[in-house]
């Protein structure tokens, strides 16, 4: 069967995505680009014995890239060995933006591509009374038009059945300026590009990932030598293709001659109103809130339970020892107590994917730039803090759409404050350990300290974000140039799609960790070298004599868990807690954290069940029985209860996340100074909050 | 003078044409999202405190934001209102 690789490329909000969904169906994949976490969809379909592989690239307004999302666009398009390289590009448009999409267009044309040219939504041109020559726009575009609803699949098979168009007699529709005739040349002789507009892009672009260090040297040394600015040439391009276009496009679309009210119009008087926007927009956040807490109850309920009938009849099959209690209580509760988030996380997902879909997102970035800014963020860093409430690993990548490195920057480091789903069975254990059940004016306060818990996540947020705009230095201008779409009735299979991925992730992704943890702690706890580990029982029997036959066996555990390599560790690092207020059991519960915070309370299960024998004991009977040693007090009281808790909403304990700030960032520099920033900042806040309440 | 007014100037409601920039140095998004010499553009409103401005373009249903920093950088030539 022959191959062969398509991309789809295309201005955001043309429902490019959707067109991608109606193509390759549930055949996709969402994969990373070598190098970098911007998301890459793949998916491929076979149509008339021909296999392809579509590539949906990130939405871009032009080859020259203005944010993160863009380079990859030009990356994959203009290096012929990517692996991602295409050997026809389906360029996506709108009829409302048509100038827009030819502009890209001509670009990738020019660039020596082969392209087809899809005008999607063509329901909505029709509805307003907007109509296309396309007989006209082909002889122009000199390639094959295709008009699409993917909406509804119109027009999809039409599209598959062009994908075997050859286009060809193209011919370049901007002239590169005679005055940069000379260096050009000097650009082809050192590059060697393919035709004259590759090498009028390198010459006006930053950056040229694919070419050599010194390939690159070479260009900005022409450059220089002739006086050129990158930016300046680009919009000398921009305005020669605009100018041309105006005349070319020119009959291509007729508008109506009567102009309608356009829908959208009238909601966003209501929706961006500078009163009424903000009310519904809070609103629409307290029913997210909501909805996460009382709509997910049952579901939770049910995989708790779940898992428990699972644990006791693993828990009865099995011999009795520490195997039992590595799988009932370690692996076991462990993925028990990730997949208990699943209803959260997906109820989460569907309501930011829904307001995605909807065009209700761009609102938001509208409605919150003027708030954000102060503190050195923009309108786009609302979106990766509204998904930080899910899981900060998303919501780091989500920030890829900030133009401004500054804000970007500020904007990851900031993002794991907010308080993510994995906080939250701590939160709900510790509070249900310390916090009595009281109302408050009616209200339930262990809820109420549970809302706390959430107001403290974005006052880190805001508070350190402010603290670091004030320490650094940007050289870019802060920009917000933002296009609000249309609304439209979200895509059933878009939302699901979306939710699917995102949720699978994560729980593929913390499941692992888990696995992997309760395994390590167990063969730590289980095995040591020292005299009071391997002769616990003639050191035990010689110390008490005329002890009774229960204790004796308790104490053996104990003893042995003290002394074995986890108990080893967990002493050692005591001296550094213990001002904290915690024991050196929970000493291993944090350590274990610092892969991933959901698997402290599985690590408390493994580590209390492990020095004792009675397994009849739920986690929190076990937690709300444990006595520190050094204090005599309960392990878990007020105290050190409250310092915990600060302690997990600042600490960055999460191995996923620092390695996603890794990645975007791209600098270890940065992913130090916020592991440092952080957990010092949760390391003062629980050594005061022990200090003051004790 | 009327010509350099920018888009800041404008009330909310008023329709104007664009005529140029007040810089070469400007985002090139501005051009990529078709805020181009010769478009016509009405304010539709504006956000307390300084915030962005709602622009709609002629003949397209999408709608724009611009902070008050780009959008003085945005000359136009106002319009009657019809």
């Amino acid at each position: 069967m022959t191959e062969m690789k398509i991309a789809l490329v295309g201005n955001p909000n043309v429902g490019k995505s959707t067109v991608f969904n109606r193509l390759t169906g549930l055949r996709q994949k969402v994969g990373n680009y070598p190098g970098i976490t911007v998301e890459k969809k793949t998916g491929s379909f076979t149509y008339r014995q021909i296999r392809y592989h579509v590539i949906d690239l990130p939405g871009a307004y032009g080859i020259h890239p203005s944010s993160l999302d863009e380079e990859i666009v030009y990356d994959v398009l203009v290096d012929k060995t990517n692996p991602n390289h295409p050997e026809l590009v389906v360029v996506v448009g709108d009829p409302f933006n048509l100038k827009r999409a030819v502009f890209l267009y001509q670009q990738i044309r020019e660039m020596g591509l082969p392209a087809i040219f899809v005008i999607n939504m063509i329901d909505e041109a029709d509805r307003s009374g907007t109509s296309i020559d396309v007989g006209k726009l082909e002889k122009l575009l000199k390639t094959k038009v295709i008009l699409t609803d993917a909406r509804s699949g119109k027009g999809i098979d039409q599209l598959k059945a062009s994908l075997e168009f050859q286009p060809n007699g193209y011919a370049p529709s901007f002239a590169v300026p005679e005055e940069i005739a000379m260096p050009l040349q000097q650009v082809k002789d050192q590059t060697a590009p393919a035709n004259d507009y590759i090498a009028w892009l390198y010459l006006s672009q930053r950056q040229n990932k694919h070419l050599s260090d010194h390939q690159a040297q070479e260009l900005s040394d022409i450059r220089r030598a002739h006086g050129l600015n990158c930016h300046r040439l680009q919009i000398q391009e921009a305005l020669a293709r605009h100018a041309s276009l105006e005349k070319d496009l020119a009959g291509v679309v007729r508008d109506p001659a009567k102009k309608k009210q356009y829908t959208t119009e009238r909601a966003d008087r209501v929706l961006t109103h500078p009163v009424w926007g903000y009310v519904l927009f809070f609103a629409l956040l307290l029913l997210i809130f909501q909805a996460i807490y009382t709509w997910s109850g049952p579901f939770m309920d049910g995989i708790e339970n779940a898992f428990a009938w699972l644990a006791s009849r693993a828990g009865e099959r099995l011999p009795e020892g520490p195997i039992n209690g590595l799988i009932t209580d370690g692996i076991i509760a462990g993925i028990g107590g990730i997949v208990i988030f699943i209803p959260q996380i997906a109820i989460l997902f569907i309501f930011i994917s829904l307001m995605e879909e909807s065009g209700y997102m761009s609102r938001v970035v509208y409605l919150m730039d003027r708030w954000l800014r102060p503190f050195g963020l923009s309108g786009k860093s609302a979106v990766p803090l509204m998904s930080g409430a899910a899981c900060a690993i998303p919501a780091v990548m989500s920030a890829r759409t900030i133009e401004n490195d500054k804000e970007r920057l500020i904007t990851i480091l900031v993002t794991p404050f907010m308080t993510c789903s994995a906080r939250l069975p701590i939160y709900i254990v510790l509070i249900g350990l310390v916090i009595p059940e009281h109302k408050v004016w009616g209200l339930d306060l262990q809820g109420l300290v549970l809302f706390g818990m959430y107001v403290l996540g974005i006052l880190a947020a805001l508070g350190s974000a402010w603290v670091l705009k004030q320490l650094m230095k940007s050289n870019y201008k802060s920009y917000l140039i933002l296009e609000m779409p249309t609304y439209k009735y979200p895509v059933a299979r878009n939302v699901v799609f979306n939710v699917w991925d995102k949720t699978k992730g994560f729980v593929v992704g913390a499941g692992k960790i888990i696995l992997a943890i309760s395994v390590i702690l167990w063969v730590l706890g289980s095995f040591g070298v020292s005299e009071r580990f391997t002769h616990a029982e003639d050191i035990v029997r010689s110390e008490n004599p005329g002890i009774s036959e229960v204790d004796f066996e308790n104490e053996v555990q104990s003893q042995k868990l003290e002394y074995s390599f986890l108990g080893t560790i967990g002493r050692v690092i005591e001296p550094v807690i213990e001002p904290l207020g915690y024991d050196w059991k929970m000493g291993i519960g944090l350590i274990s954290s610092f892969a991933a915070r959901e698997v402290f309370v599985s690590t408390m299960a493994t580590v209390y069940s492990l020095g004792e024998t009675d397994d009849e004991l739920t986690i929190r009977q076990r937690m709300a029985a444990e006595i520190n040693p050094n204090t005599g007090k309960p392990a878990y009281n007020f105290a050190s209860g409250i310092s915990l808790l600060l302690f997990y909403a600042f600490a960055m304990q999460c191995m996923s996340t620092i390695a996603v700030v890794r990645r975007e960032t791209n600098s270890w520099k940065w992913t130090f100074i916020q592991l440092a920033f952080m957990t010092g900042i949760a390391y003062i806040a629980a050594l005061v909050a022990y200090q003051l309440l004790k | 003078m009327s010509l350099h007014k920018s888009i800041n100037h404008l009330r909310k409601g008023e329709t104007a044409t664009i005529v140029g920039y007040r810089s070469d140095d400007i985002p090139i998004k501005i051009y990529e999202m078709g805020l181009l010499p010769g478009v016509t553009l009405t304010k539709k409103q504006q956000l307390p405190f300084n915030g962005p401005v709602y622009l709609r373009i002629q003949d397209n249903p999408n709608a724009i934001a611009l902070r008050e920093s780009e959008a003085d950088l945005i000359l136009i030539e106002s319009m009657q209102k019809t």
